[in-house]
Order: C-alpha cells, then sequence, then structure tokens
C-alpha cells in the first residue's frame, strides 16, 4: 500500500477510534483514575469488550486463512518492568498513549503536556534503547501464542476467551451498572464516597 | 446516535474492536498508538541531533513505511474524532477535569501541568520498554492470545492500580 493510502486510512480509522473513545467516555481522566482506584469499571468493560471482539474478528479473519496473526515477542522482564512504569504514568496522567490524544481533542490542557511528555519519553527512551536490547531486558522467547502452548488452533482458543470475557462482562454490568458510573457530567467525576449500589448513588452529599 | 453524550461501554468496545479489521487487512498490523511517539519524537529530535538516525531503532521508526505513518494518521485521527464527537453531542470540558483537584488536593494548574508531562514521559518509557501500551499489547496483543501481552497487561494494572492508590488521593 502507497504510504498516502496509508495515511489516508490511518486518518479515517483514528476519527472512528477517537469518536468511540469520546462517546464510551473512557478517555476521561474521571474514568481511567476511577479504575486504577477499582471505583469506576467503565475502562474494564470498553476495554474487555473491544478485546472480546478483536478476539471473534480474528477468529474469523485467521481461521479462513485471510490474515497472519502479528503476535509481539515475550519478552518476560522488559513486559513487567516496562508494564509496571506504562502503569504508573497511566494513574498520574489519567490517560494511556492513545487517550491522550482524545484529551487533546476534547481540549484538555493538561494532555497537551502529557502528549509532550510522552514525546520527551520516548526521545529518552530511543537514546537509550541500543543499550537497554543487549540488556536483560532484551531477553525472552519467539512470539508466543497461548494457543500454541496448549496445542488447539488459534481461532478455538480466541472464541473460548471472547465467551469467557462476554460472562465476564455481564456479571460485571449486574454489579456495576454503566449508567450509575457516568457521573452527571459524564466525566466520571462521582460524588464521594458513592458506592457499588447504583440507584442511591445521588441521595448522598457531594463532597 | 452520533449526538449522544455517552454510548454504553459495550456499543463502543465493539466498535473500536472491529477496527482490527482494517487494521489487519489494509495495513497488515494490529492496533496500537505507542510507537508513533517514537516516529514523531525520533524526527522532532532529529532536526536538533541528525545523529538520533544513526540508532537503528529511531530509523525504524521515522522510515517511511506505510505502518509507521499510518499509526501516526491514527492518533492524529484519534483526536480529531474525539472533537468531532464531543462538538456533535454539544457537551462542554473544562481545561482541567476536576477529578484532579480532588486526586492531587491542589487546584494549582501549573502543578497538574508538571505532573501530566512527567507522567506522560514515564507513560512512554513503560511502553517503549514493554514494546506497547494499552492499544498495542492490551486490545491487540490479548485478543491474540499473546503471551507477553498478556503478562504486559497484568503488569501495566497492577502499576496503575498501585500508583493511584498509594501516590493520589480518592477521587
Amino acid at each position: 500500500m502507497s504510504l498516502t493510502l496509508a495515511i489516508a486510512v490511518g486518518l479515517v480509522m483514528g476519527i472512528a477510534f477517537g469518536f468511540a473513545l469520546e462517546k464510551s467516555r473512557v478517555f476521561e481522566p474521571g474514568i481511567i483514575v476511577g479504575q486504577m482506584q477499582l471505583r469506576n469499571f467503565i475502562m474494564l468493560k470498553v476495554f474487555l469488550t473491544a478485546v472480546a471482539t478483536g478476539a471473534v474478528v480474528l477468529a474469523v479473519l485467521n481461521g479462513f486463512g485471510y490474515v497472519k496473526l502479528q503476535p509481539k515477542a515475550a519478552l518476560y522482564a522488559a513486559d513487567i518492568i516496562g508494564g509496571l512504569i506504562l502503569g504508573v504514568g497511566i494513574a498520574l496522567a489519567g490517560a494511556c498513549p492513545g487517550t491522550t490524544l482524545a484529551q487533546v481533542g476534547v481540549g484538555y490542557r493538561d494532555a497537551l503536556f502529557t502528549l509532550l511528555g510522552g514525546i520527551a519519553g520516548a526521545v529518552a527512551f530511543s537514546y537509550a534503547q541500543p543499550a537497554l536490547s543487549t540488556s536483560f531486558l532484551g531477553q525472552g522467547g519467539g512470539r508466543l501464542i497461548f494457543t500454541d502452548l496448549i496445542g488447539i488452533p488459534y481461532w478455538v482458543g480466541a472464541l473460548l476467551l471472547a465467551a469467557a470475557l462476554v460472562a465476564i462482562l455481564v456479571a460485571l454490568e449486574k454489579w456495576k451498572p454503566w449508567r450509575d458510573e457516568m457521573g452527571g457530567d459524564v466525566d466520571g467525576n462521582l460524588p464521594q464516597g458513592h458506592s457499588s449500589s447504583g440507584s442511591k448513588m445521588f441521595a448522598q452529599p457531594a463532597e | 446516535m452520533l449526538m449522544q453524550k455517552a454510548w454504553s461501554p459495550y456499543v463502543a468496545g465493539i466498535f473500536i474492536g472491529l477496527l482490527q479489521i482494517p487494521a489487519f487487512l489494509l495495513i497488515e498490523t494490529a492496533l496500537g498508538a505507542s510507537s508513533s511517539y517514537v516516529t514523531i519524537g525520533g524526527l522532532v529530535a532529529s532536526w536538533i541531533d541528525p545523529s538520533i538516525l544513526k540508532i537503528d531503532y529511531v530509523a525504524r521508526h521515522v522510515a517511511a513505511t506505510a505502518k509507521n505513518w499510518w499509526q501516526v494518521a491514527l492518533v492524529i485521527g484519534i483526536a480529531v474524532g474525539a472533537f468531532a464527537s464531543m462538538k456533535l453531542s454539544g457537551a462542554t470540558r473544562q481545561p482541567i477535569s476536576p477529578i484532579w483537584q480532588r486526586a492531587l488536593g491542589t487546584a494549582s494548574p501549573a502543578k497538574r501541568y508538571a505532573l501530566a508531562f512527567g507522567a506522560g514521559f514515564i507513560m512512554l518509557v513503560g511502553a517503549r520498554i514493554a514494546d506497547g501500551c494499552t492499544s498495542g499489547h492490551g486490545l491487540s496483543g490479548v485478543a491474540q492470545l499473546a503471551v507477553g501481552s498478556t503478562v504486559a497487561v497484568a503488569a501495566m494494572f497492577a502499576g496503575g492500580i498501585g500508583a493511584a492508590m498509594l501516590l493520589l488521593r480518592r477521587i
């Protein structure tokens, strides 16, 4: 595919992605910090639904041979250490690398600083990368996927994962209905002391 | 539907998951976001320090390939799409989310901006060490049943929960 066409496809897909992120409210700092403080589960609901959908899509596309999977290599030390650092950054930014751009789009000014910090972080990592890649962080296995480890076709495992995630989401929604987690300004800013008991949320004094 | 302020997380999640179809079929890659920070950062840094392009990792990310610049276009599109969605719904946002005053115990924009810059910095250092973020490892890696991605996502939530509980006030 030509570079120009790839950029056009990226823009159209990005607009759709940004639209869905905004409608789901998952880009809101209140939703992301609320998730990390285990008091708001919108982020997990959007995330697990998107994973389940992606798994079904890839089960079909890969199962019928239309596409090859593109799993990343399993570099356990890097995955754990990098994942932990990334998680700390997500909590303090109230954003992840993708949703930072959605925050910029809706006019959150602090997100511009998150974005600039992110670019600076990527440059800093780039200078360190040649040294890091030869350290223990570069050690690990290949492009492992769970279904290869247990010897079943990918599409079977992907559909099983999707089924398990749907069951988890049904339970999650029963426990915490999503409408109760949005807040009055759909930003996850809920009255303090709000618990999972849903319908009582506005009966409690705010702040 | 386009004018609603919020969709069900399940509708939005399905919508996002379906984006894997054009990603795999047209670009032969999975959804991701954090590589684009290396592409843009590497390009900008090369104006000041051209020798950064001698680092193979940077050269690979700034190269004029469909995958590199597709992802840059994708993240720019995210900002455009979020802006359009907000305008259609008539929502307005304050310059800083009101949750930060509670989470940080201060209303100072300067303190929030400084924290946001630092948080963005460590977010991308972490994402690049792990070779992926919430999109690449999370949405795409877990859906592909990738072992390393599943480990990375577990670590991401562990780090995020730990920091949000210990370093921020309850929102």
